[in-house]
C-alpha cells in the first residue's frame, strides 16, 4: 500500500535524523554548523507535512509537536531544532488564520487589550478542515527554507557599514557567520583581525588560516591575553550558538571573558547571529554541557562548552533582517514564535 | 453620594472577606457592581459616574494599584462603548465582559506563580521586601515543586509588613529570616536572587513598590545579583516618572494622611520608584518581560 510505504519511509527518515543529532552531541559524528541543522530540520518538517496523515491544522500541529519533543530530547543543546519547529508551528497558525479569513494575525499575543475586549473564549482549536491548507503550509515552509539559505549572505552584506579601514577587530573561536562577514568586508577594506584561540579545541587556529587565505592580516592570541590586547582593539565581532529571549547569549566558552574585557575598555561588542538562532528560552542549564579531559591519571579537568553572556554587555545584534539592540530582541521573538509554542 | 458610600462599603467588604484579593481586583469588582446599579441615560453620563466613583475609591485607598485598576476599567468602558453605541446593549455587553475580565484577572496571580518558580533553583537563597501576595504565591509554588530554598525578608518599617510575610512563609514550612531594613547591604552577598512584588508597573518598565525597594535594587545591582519583579498585568499604569520626586504625592502617602496633614514634607512616603535599569526581568501573566517590553504592552492597550 503506497500510504504505508510513505509512512515507513517518513519514520525512517525521522529516526535517522534523530540518531544523527545524538551522534553530533557525543562528538563522534561530523560537526555540523547550526545552519545545516536548521535546514535539515525544516526540510524534515516539510516532509512530515507532506507525507503524514492529518485532517486539520490541529492534528498537524500535534504531530509536529510530538516529533519536535523527540528531536529536542535527542540533543538538548542544539536549540536550532526547537526554533525551527516553533517557526513551522507559527506558520501553520498563520496559514490557518488566513484560510479562515480572520484578522487574527495581528493579535496573537496575550495582551491587556485582548483581556479587556475579548467576549467569551474565542479559542478555536484548529479543528476546521481546509483543502488548500497543506499546499499553503508547504509553500510557506519553502519560503522559510529560502530565507535560511540566504542568511549568511544577508549578514555579510552589512559588513561594509560596520568595518572601516585600518580597524583592529577581535573575535573568538570559529564562527562561519563571522568568517563570511569579515571576508566580505575584506574585499573592499584593509583591516587587522585578532583571533582568540579558544582552548582546548583551538578552533581559532582554523579561523585564522581561513582568514589568511583571503589576505586578511590575522594574529592568533591565547585566551589569557584577551584583556591585555583589548586596549588596542576597535571592535569585537563574535558569533554565538543561541540568542536567548532576554537578549543574552549562549556562546562558546571564553565569550563572557571577552565581553567583560570589551565592556571594561568600552569597546563595542557586535554579535552576528541569524534569526534562526533566536530561542524563546530564558533559563538554559549551562552545567549539562561539559567535556572531560584527562591530564595524568589522577586529575580531571571540567571544561564547560558554553558561556552565558548577559545582555548588558552586548552593543548590537546583526542578523539577516538588520541590526538590533539587545533590548529589542523580545519584539523579534514575538514576531517569530507564538507564545503557546514556547513550551513544546 | 449615598451610592458612593455604598460603593466604598462594598469595596471594604471585599477586602475584609478575602484578605488575599489584590486591591485592584476588589476595586474593579466594586466598580462593576456600581455599573450594574447605575441609572444614567447616556454613555457619557455612565462614564462621568464611573470617573467620580473611581475618585471616591482612590480617596479611600490611595495605592497605585487601585488607580491602575480604575483606569483600566474606564478604558474597558470606552472600548466597549465604541463598539456598541446604544446604551442598553452596551451595558449588557459591558456587564458580560466585565464578569469575564474579572474571572481572568483572578487567575493572574496563579499564572505568575507558575512562570516564576522555575527560576528558583534548589538551594537558592532569596531576598524579598515587605509583604507581597504574589511573591508568596511564587514561593508557595516553588515549595510545592519540592525545591529547597531559604528566604530573607526585610522587616519593612513603618508597618512591619515583613514580619507578616515571615509568618506566612513559616506556615508554609519555608525557612525564613527577618532582617532589618538597614541590613540589606549586609545580607546581599549571601543571597542568590532578589524577588519583589510591585504596587504598580510604570511605562518605562520601572516599578513602584513599598519604600526600601529602590535601595534593595541598587544594592543588588552593585553585587550583580538578579533582581526580579513579579506583578499581574492589571498593575500596569500610565505614569512615566524620571526620579523619585516625579511620583505623584497622592500615591506616596496613605489616604487619611493626605486628607488631614498640612505639610507633607514632614511625612514619610510609603512607596518609592525603582528605575528599569536595575530590574533584570518582570514576571507577569502576559509572560516573562524585559523592562523594555512593558511599554509595548501599555501602548497596545491605550493607543
Amino acid at each position: 500500500m503506497p500510504g504505508a510505504d510513505k509512512e515507513t519511509d517518513l519514520s525512517e527518515r525521522i529516526e535517522s535524523f534523530l540518531s544523527e543529532l545524538k551522534r553530533c552531541g557525543s562528538g563522534a559524528g561530523s560537526l555540523r554548523g547550526s545552519a545545516e541543522t536548521a535546514r535539515e530540520t525544516t526540510a524534515l518538517l516539510r516532509r512530515i507535512t507532506a507525507q503524514a496523515r492529518w485532517g486539520n491544522a490541529g492534528e498537524l500541529m500535534e504531530i509536529i509537536r510530538k516529533e519536535g519533543r523527540r528531536m529536542t530530547a535527542a540533543q538538548p543543546s542544539e536549540t536550532t531544532v526547537g526554533n525551527m519547529i516553533r517557526r513551522v508551528l507559527k506558520i501553520i497558525r498563520e496559514e490557518y488564520a488566513r484560510s479562515r479569513g480572520s484578522s487574527e494575525e495581528t493579535d496573537q499575543q496575550e495582551s491587556l487589550h485582548k483581556l479587556l475586549t475579548s467576549g467569551g473564549s474565542s479559542e478555536d482549536n484548529f479543528r476546521q478542515h481546509f483543502t488548500h491548507l497543506k499546499a499553503n503550509v508547504i509553500e510557506a515552509i519553502n519560503e522559510l527554507l529560502t530565507e535560511l539559505e540566504g542568511t549568511t549572505d544577508n549578514i555579510s552584506m552589512q559588513a561594509l557599514e560596520h568595518i572601516h579601514s585600518n580597524e583592529v577587530i577581535m573575535t573568538i573561536g570559529r564562527s562561519r557567520t563571522v568568517e563570511a562577514f569579515l571576508k566580505d568586508a575584506a574585499r573592499k577594506r584593509k583591516f587587522h583581525v585578532i583571533v582568540a584561540e579558544c582552548a582546548p579545541f583551538c578552533q581559532g587556529h582554523e579561523m585564522a588560516t581561513s582568514l589568511c587565505k583571503e589576505d586578511i592580516e590575522t594574529t592568533v592570541i591565547p585566551d589569557a591575553a584577551i584583556f591585555a590586547v583589548m586596549s588596542r582593539v576597535n571592535k569585537v565581532i563574535i558569533g554565538t550558538q543561541t540568542v536567548l529571549a532576554n537578549g543574552g547569549l549562549r556562546a562558546v566558552n571564553g565569550t563572557h571573558t571577552l565581553a567583560l574585557a570589551a565592556k571594561h575598555h568600552s569597546t563595542p561588542l557586535i554579535v552576528c547571529a541569524p534569526m534562526f538562532k533566536l530561542s524563546p528560552q530564558l533559563v538554559i542549564l549551562l552545567y549539562k554541557n561539559y567535556f572531560f579531559v584527562l591530564i595524568l591519571s589522577k586529575v580531571n579537568a571540567h571544561c564547560p562548552v558554553f558561556d552565558y553572556v548577559p545582555p548588558e554587555l552586548i552593543t548590537l545584534f546583526i542578523s539577516n533582517i538588520g541590526g538590533n539592540a539587545p533590548s529589542y530582541i523580545y519584539r523579534l521573538m514575538s514576531e517569530l514564535y507564538h507564545p503557546e509554542d514556547h513550551e513544546l | 453620594n449615598v451610592d458612593k458610600n455604598k460603593l466604598v462599603e462594598y469595596f471594604r467588604a471585599q477586602i475584609r472577606e478575602d484578605p488575599d484579593v489584590a486591591s485592584a481586583v476588589a476595586a474593579i469588582r466594586s466598580l462593576l457592581e456600581f455599573l450594574k446599579r447605575d441609572q444614567s441615560e447616556t454613555i457619557l453620563g455612565l462614564r462621568e459616574n464611573q470617573t467620580k466613583a473611581i475618585q471616591r475609591l482612590e480617596e479611600t485607598d490611595s495605592s497605585v494599584a487601585v488607580s491602575s485598576g480604575g483606569e483600566l476599567f474606564l478604558r474597558f468602558i470606552s472600548l466597549t462603548s465604541l463598539e456598541h453605541p446604544d446604551l442598553s446593549q452596551c451595558k449588557n455587553v459591558m456587564i458580560e465582559r466585565g464578569e469575564l475580565f474579572l474571572k481572568k484577572i483572578s487567575l493572574s496571580r496563579g499564572k505568575v506563580g507558575k512562570l516564576c518558580h522555575t527560576f528558583i533553583k534548589d538551594g537558592a537563597k532569596i531576598l524579598t521586601h515587605s509583604s507581597s501576595r504574589v511573591v508568596l504565591k511564587v514561593l508557595e509554588n516553588a515549595a510545592a515543586d519540592n525545591k529547597r530554598f531559604t528566604v530573607y525578608v526585610t522587616e519593612s518599617q513603618p508597618d512591619s509588613a515583613g514580619k507578616l510575610m515571615a509568618q506566612k512563609l513559616h506556615n508554609l514550612n519555608i525557612p525564613v529570616t527577618v532582617v532589618l531594613d538597614a541590613a540589606v547591604g549586609y545580607i546581599m552577598e549571601k543571597v542568590d536572587l532578589v524577588i519583589v512584588g510591585a504596587e504598580g508597573v510604570v511605562e518605562s518598565g520601572g516599578v513602584i513598590n513599598k519604600i526600601g525597594t529602590y535601595q534593595m535594587a541598587v544594592c543588588s545591582k552593585a553585587h550583580n545579583k538578579p533582581f526580579y519583579v513579579v506583578a499581574e498585568s492589571f498593575k500596569f499604569v500610565r505614569l512615566y516618572p524620571l526620579n523619585q520626586q516625579d511620583v505623584p504625592d497622592r500615591f506616596k502617602y496613605k489616604a487619611d494622611i493626605l486628607k488631614t496633614v498640612k505639610d507633607l514634607n514632614q511625612e514619610h512616603p510609603m512607596i518609592d520608584y525603582t528605575p528599569p535599569s536595575l530590574i533584570t526581568l518582570l514576571f507577569t501573566d502576559l509572560g516573562v518581560l524585559t523592562p523594555s517590553a512593558v511599554s509595548d504592552e501599555l501602548i497596545k492597550l491605550y493607543l
